[in-house]
């Protein structure tokens, strides 16, 4: 593929801000698993050295990923404006978009069928993945930061502990949720490989430009040209 | 016959003979010293203290060899045994360390109010540290090192890191929470036996918790007290302490090592009290089911610490969510290379 062919099938999917926000959370999340995993298993797990350390390591990136989220939620709530356009299934979505993407991925893509769903900057989820990062950043990393926050400040926010119904309750709703969100990874990694080219996602999380195969260039200009009208 | 029976009984009342002479010597020395009016401010002793030590079991004129019948009319000197002729390894023990030059055995022990460490909790835990360590300094100094050292400073007796002790159990008590009317802010702290009098009713505050009364406390008890409506204000809070206290004080080097605590080794908190006062200001212990501190919720809602309590039910769950998100990467990874050849276009 030529230079100029290329400049002119490539369409920018992510802006630099989303991009450092995935890449440090992505860091962050890698050191937190790491870090927690120590800390609940002192015992076998001691790859961060001494147990202080994890533990202030698991908290320093517990605040990085915490502001780092909020960063992202004000950048798409109040910068761009399109976290409810995309983040948010539209009722098309939830009648035939989530079924028509769980066919693809479950059935037509060995067929050998193309993604149904073509990703722009203002419609970069398909509808499952609509659902399941709606499900992630609006419930469980709100979740997961705040029941941290409470963990980490034990002794001042006692009041506020007993009345969500316990320590213990706190630290395990922490733990399952920190489950859940590392059961995430390999789906997302795996997942991230299913473009064109295994790393073509992964390509774009790294530069913001992705390849568009030219008869969907065309639709999307279409798209755009008919929401301008 | 009768000989016999005369024998019998002269020997039965010289057996007894001790016991009632040390018990009326006791009853005649507090006769005079539970008086401040007749002995002084500095002679005074707590009656109802000092008969609920062991020191008490032994009497008065055990330690203070010089008093006579005829005291304190004779004149005589009244002697004090020193600590060390009883608990001479203790004092050994004291005598390394650097505390010893501070503070002497009646500094941090009154001799007429001592008592053993099952009957101390709550808030007494840490009373004769507090004489001499201000708690603002104990939190300063503490804080420059220790993560969540105002969490560790609140919650923990001084004595469970600051002795050379290695065997350790968990001690639950009971504490209350109170809304303070000036200011709507809810703050808890340890009930008296009365206090707790008032939720028990007629019946011994034990039955609070123990509802079978047969003085130990099941998992299924701590449950049903943990969820009763009733008690909402009534908390049970853990903390660990030493199983024996020991006088080795100071800083140990692998209290440093959180994992001294925070590791959960296969018997690590599986023996477990709980702490209740006695109508007496003391506290009493009663066994709590092995395992309890590791039950996933009710046992104990606000006994938690990181890395050593937690619940083996949790890490299955967990471990199973965190396969299932290899479900998807394996069985369509795998289906994707057995199909790859339709993807050749």
């Amino acid at each position: 593929m030529s230079d100029n062919n290329s400049e002119n099938s490539k369409v920018y999917l992510q802006p630099m801000p989303v991009r450092i926000w995935h890449w440090l959370n992505a860091f962050g999340i890698v050191t937190l698993t790491v870090s927690g995993a120590q800390i609940r298993f002192p015992e076998y797990i001691s790859l961060l050295g001494s147990y202080k350390s994890a533990i202030y390591l698991h908290n320093t990136a517990g605040f990085v990923v915490a502001i780092s989220f909020t960063l992202w939620f004000f950048y798409y709530t109040f910068v761009s404006r399109t976290m409810a356009n995309l983040y948010v299934p539209k009722v098309e979505d939830l009648k035939t978009g989530i079924l028509r993407q769980v066919k693809f991925y479950f059935l037509t893509y060995f067929l050998g069928w193309e993604n149904p769903h073509h990703p722009t900057p203002d419609n970069k989820f398909n509808p499952m993945q609509k659902s399941v990062y709606l499900a992630i950043m609006f419930v469980m990393m709100p979740l997961v930061s705040l029941s941290g926050i409470f963990l980490t400040n034990v002794d001042p926010l006692r009041g506020l502990i007993v009345m969500v119904g316990g320590l213990k309750l706190l630290a395990g709703l922490h733990f399952i949720l920190a489950c859940s969100l590392i059961a995430f990874l390999p789906t997302h990694i795996y997942l991230a490989t299913l473009g064109h080219t295994p790393t073509e996602h992964i390509k774009t999380m790294w530069t913001g430009w992705e390849d568009e195969l030219e008869e969907h260039k065309e639709e999307t200009d279409n798209t755009e040209l008919a929401t301008s009208r | 016959m009768k000989i016999n029976l005369k024998i019998i009984t002269t020997v039965l009342a010289l057996l007894m003979l001790p016991l009632a002479v040390n018990a009326m010597e006791m009853d005649d020395c507090l006769g005079c010293h539970s008086d401040a009016d007749e002995v002084g401010e500095e002679l005074v002793i707590d009656g109802d203290a000092f008969t609920h030590t062991v020191h008490a079991e032994m009497g008065c004129v055990t330690c203070h060899e010089s008093i006579t019948d005829e005291h304190p009319d004779d004149g005589e000197a009244v002697t004090s045994a020193k600590c060390l002729e009883c608990h001479e390894e203790v004092h050994d023990e004291y005598m390394t360390t650097s505390h010893a030059e501070n503070a002497s055995c009646t500094d941090c022990h009154n001799p007429h109010q001592v008592r053993g460490l099952e009957t101390v909790s709550g808030a007494n835990m840490n009373q004769q540290c507090s004489e001499c360590h201000e708690n603002s300094d104990v939190l300063e100094t503490h804080s420059t090192w220790l993560p969540q050292a105002d969490l560790h400073v609140a919650k923990i007796p001084c004595i469970t890191c600051h002795t050379a002790t290695d065997s350790y159990e968990v001690v639950l008590n009971i504490t209350e929470k109170k809304n303070t009317s000036t200011d709507n802010e809810a703050t808890s702290s340890f009930p008296s036996y009365a206090d707790l009098k008032n939720y028990s009713g007629e019946k011994d505050i034990q039955a609070l918790i123990d509802i079978n009364e047969d003085q130990h406390i099941s998992l299924a008890e701590l449950r049903t007290f943990n969820l009763n409506p009733a008690y909402k204000n009534l908390i049970l809070a853990g903390t660990l302490v030493p199983t024996e206290a020991s006088h080795n004080l100071g800083s140990h080097d692998n209290r440093y090592d959180c994992t001294f605590c925070h590791a959960a080794g296969p018997g690590s908190m599986q023996t477990s009290f709980l702490a209740l006062p006695t109508a007496e200001g003391t506290y009493s212990r009663m066994t709590v089911d092995e395992g309890a501190m590791l039950d996933t919720l009710y046992g104990t809602p606000n006994f938690y610490m990181t890395g050593s309590s937690r619940s083996a039910s949790m890490n299955i769950l967990g471990l199973l969510i965190i396969c299932g998100g290899f479900v998807m990467p394996i069985g369509h990874g795998t289906l994707r290379y057995l199909t790859r050849k339709n993807r050749k276009h």
